[in-house]
């Protein structure tokens, strides 16, 4: 490839985004990484490999580098689960950039010549002062559209609730999780009673925030013979004889279908 | 001053300013603020309307249109992005979704889905969006939404370059792709992240290819063959729809190339590879198909055939294509005027295309095959009034509209062409393509979900969730692994983010066993076949429509009808254990019982 500046380019990256990709723990780093490594590099050498030197005007060439890079993983993700390892991310970090250097190979093979460094290049016109301004503008306004997309925001008029659910800790059932998980708009106070069997119960005063989850671990005593039914009701405070919510279980349980 | 506003630099700003209305129109809906939707379509028109403008002109320089449509397509693309970022929301996303963090799981494709089983078997996009996931670490969300913005972009520029090289106008070209944003599934339902949003870029792809092929010098024929193999491959096991239309186009191709003497070589060796390569994946891979597919073109036949001798009462337009009793907002008059005005639009746009094309392409099979596709689309229409085929006549227009939108291009040059009044006639035809563009949204979105309804908010500083989503959130944090039945707006937002295996709809047949108040016999049996011991119980009677069951409820909004308290009550009195419930919503686990 001596000579093919841009395969050596491509073949370079190819591997440091692959490198980058595969062990660099930093999310934002490995994103910048990992686009160029899937989304361009190997359509870039697959269709240097195929067209050679001939001419292929820039934009179709860029065009085609991202279809073709398309192409590649999803063809890629087909011969990869061929393989006992399948699709990981040491398997995608090796293949793409094996794939971009046989092309770049290929390609470097099949031009006429190495090409020289260009001194003649025509120069890319250079954007006024003003379109830098707009064009950053612009792009500041569409990230604002997006972040505006993304952000949760006070939706009075939705109907908040709270949600009340029951779970064994273990596989032994002998300790139950029992939650609160508020999504209401207001702080709130709830009553939570929790019978264990007939004779036993438990209740506990319980204030939530919007957002807030609250967990409590009650333990089920072990009966001689049968199960033992878990409630757990949920009263809203001030309205002791309305039930707002109930789960309930019957521990250990059968696990078998009625 | 016209030169200045017409200049990329503004436009581009403009098409920001346009993108952040739409995001203000769906933040004000989200805040269930009732927003109107004029905030929402002036910003949609913001975007379009001056690059529509510039298009007409004939100042442009090929690259500038190129990067004209490029930038319509993104911002285009963009107003999908603020309608749901950063959660899916399209119910063909949660399934695809739910396939990405299996084959993440399992690090081997095929994996079972319970909503759509023949999907695993079309793993193109969701392989690609794993190598994403894998290399970056970032969110199935985040690594999705790139792949189909980056598919979208290259569906563009090969759009451009396709009309440029069959035309001869990069002009026409700009028009053409313009033209083409009016489809009806453009704006939303193509642009989700789903295997067909991956596809028909790469069908864009193959037939720009094999343009450039046909009038490639023969040294150069080898190279183009290049990308039209490699898609023909890759689009046969992302999508059956599409690799099914590239072999028919193909075969077309072959035969008008043998009845026309065309002196180019016959191009039946594509044909052969993409016929070839779809039957043997239908065949070893993705058998299953044929029981997706065929049901679905049965029912749409049928349909047809009863809609027209009248045994069925035609589908009325613009209906709610909610699949419960409960009445959603219906699309205004206006805007169905736009839509109707849109589809006139485009029948004198063609009408006259057609005509010009025949005189001056006629020799070029291709270009028959896309006047093919015009007329298609407009037959393609009629099964709008079939109940049973609207959506397939909905889904096929988005491959017609391909044929139309080069079509259209002679249509618009007549228009364009020198003489008097031409900035008036610019204007005229950038209105109509405005036209085109928000009637095509219009009928291909319903009315009451083309603005974002509330999945998260915000309350005292943290997040809350509707009840759907708050039930997924539990289930992936405590249940993992479980499998449950419920109905399909739950069992959807179950999959993905909850990450869970959930069955809904008739195959099994969960529906009836969660809609119906009243146990039946078989009910409980099908559940202990299928393995289902978690079991969602949901009163709301949205909980079926994949598109709407999953936000919150709103006061004085549809969203609030309920389903008779026996489809609670019927399982309670079994009596079996209650796991969670947030209100309208019941988890029940069949094997906790007394």
């Amino acid at each position: 490839m001596r000579g093919h500046r841009d395969l050596q380019w491509a073949c370079l990256a190819a591997v440091a985004c692959a490198l980058v990709a595969a062990l660099v723990p930093l999310g934002m780093v490995r994103l910048i990484a990992g686009l160029p490594l899937t989304l361009f590099l190997p359509g870039y050498a697959i269709v240097a490999a195929a067209f050679g030197s001939r001419e292929l005007a820039p934009p179709k060439r860029t065009t085609l580098s991202f279809a073709v890079s398309l192409m590649v993983l999803a063809l890629g993700s087909f011969v990869l689960n061929i393989f006992p390892f399948g699709l990981e991310t040491a398997s995608w970090a090796v293949l793409l950039p094996l794939v971009v250097i046989a092309a770049c190979r290929g390609a470097a093979l099949r031009r006429e010549r190495p090409q020289r460094a260009r001194a003649g290049r025509p120069a890319l016109p250079r954007p006024a002062t003003g379109s830098l301004v707009l064009g950053a503008l612009a792009a500041a306004i569409a990230l604002g559209a997006l972040a505006l997309s993304e952000r949760p925001l006070p939706a009075e008029n939705a109907k908040g609730f709270t949600a009340l659910w029951m779970l064994p800790t273990d596989k032994r059932e002998d300790v139950v999780a029992i939650g609160l998980d508020s999504n209401q708009h207001e702080p709130r106070s709830y009553r939570l009673r929790v019978s264990l069997g007939k004779d036993q119960s438990k209740t506990y005063r319980v204030e939530l925030d919007p957002g807030e989850e609250r967990v409590y671990e009650v333990d089920v005593p072990p009966k001689p013979v049968g199960r033992t039914h878990v409630v757990a009701s949920l009263y809203k405070e001030g309205e002791p004889q309305k039930l707002y919510r109930r789960v309930t279980s019957w521990l250990p349980r059968q696990m078998t279908f009625p | 001053m016209q030169a200045r506003l017409e200049s990329p630099p503004v436009i581009a700003l403009l098409a920001a300013a346009g993108l952040f209305l739409c995001s203000l129109a769906n933040a004000l809906s989200r805040e269930t603020r009732d927003p109107s939707q004029l905030i929402y379509w002036l910003g949609v028109l913001l975007i379009a309307v001056p690059i529509f403008l510039r298009l007409t002109s004939t100042q442009p320089s090929y690259r500038e249109r190129l990067g004209l449509v490029l930038l319509l397509g993104l911002a285009l693309y963009g107003v999908k992005i603020v309608h749901d970022a950063p959660l899916f929301t399209l119910s063909d996303e949660y399934i695809h979704a739910f396939n990405v963090q299996q084959i993440e799981r399992f690090d081997h494709l095929y994996h079972f889905n319970p909503a759509i089983s023949t999907s695993p078997y079309y793993p193109g996009l969701e392989g690609a969006t794993s190598a994403l996931t894998m290399l970056t670490g970032a969110s199935t969300y985040l690594c999705g939404t790139i792949l189909v913005g980056a598919a979208r972009l290259v569906q563009m520029a090969a759009l451009f370059f396709l009309f440029a090289r069959l035309s001869g106008s990069a002009r026409g070209a700009g028009l053409g792709v313009a033209v083409y944003t009016g489809t009806s599934n453009f704006l939303f339902w193509g642009a989700q992240f789903s295997y067909e949003s991956f596809s028909l870029p790469l069908v864009c792809v193959v037939l720009m290819a094999f343009v450039e092929r046909e009038e490639a010098p023969p040294r150069l024929r080898g190279a183009w063959a290049v990308p039209i193999v490699l898609g023909i491959l890759a689009i046969t096991i992302t999508h059956h729809l599409s690799s099914y239309a590239l072999a028919i186009i193909f075969v077309a191709l072959s035969v008008l190339y043998w009845v026309m003497k065309v002196e180019k070589p016959n191009p039946w060796p594509f044909a052969v590879l993409a016929v070839g390569s779809a039957a043997a994946w239908l065949l070893i891979a993705a058998e299953s198909t044929t029981g997706y597919l065929f049901p679905v073109l049965e029912n749409a036949i049928k349909a047809i055939y009863e809609t027209a001798f009248g045994d069925t009462e035609a589908r009325q337009l613009f209906g709610s294509p909610s699949d419960t009793a409960e009445a959603v907002a219906g699309t205004p008059i206006g805007a169905r005027a736009i839509a109707l005005l849109a589809i006139a639009v485009l029948g004198v746009i063609s009408l006259i295309g057609l005509r010009q094309v025949w005189r001056r392409e006629r020799r070029k099979p291709l270009v028959i095959i896309f006047c093919a596709f015009t007329v298609a689309f407009f037959a393609a229409l009629t099964l709008r009034f079939a109940p049973a085929a609207w959506e397939t006549g909905n889904r096929a227009g988005g491959y017609f509209f391909i044929g139309l939108s080069f079509v259209a291009i002679y249509g618009t040059a007549r228009l364009l062409r020198r003489g008097p009044h031409l900035m008036r006639r610019r204007l005229l035809l950038t209105g109509a393509l405005a036209v085109v563009l928000v009637g095509g949204a219009i009928s291909g979105w319903s009315w009451d979900l083309q603005l974002a309804r509330p999945l998260k908010a915000s309350a005292g500083g943290r997040d809350i969730f509707s009840e759907p989503l708050a039930l997924a959130e539990f289930a992936k944090q405590r249940l993992d692994g479980s499998r449950f039945a419920g109905p399909e707006a739950d069992a959807r937002i179950l999959l993905f983010p909850g990450g869970q295996v959930a069955y809904g709809g008739q195959g099994p047949d969960i529906e009836d066993i969660v809609d119906e108040p009243v146990l039946r016999d078989w009910q409980l049996p099908l559940l202990e076949r299928n393995h289902l011991p978690y079991l969602i119980a949901d009163r709301r009677l949205l909980s079926e429509d994949t598109l709407r069951g999953q936000y919150f409820s709103v006061k004085d909004q549809y969203g609030n009808e309920l389903r008779p308290q026996g489809v609670v009550h019927k399982f309670s009195e079994i009596p079996v254990g209650r796991v969670w419930q947030g209100g309208r919503i019941v988890l029940f686990n069949l094997q906790d019982r007394p």
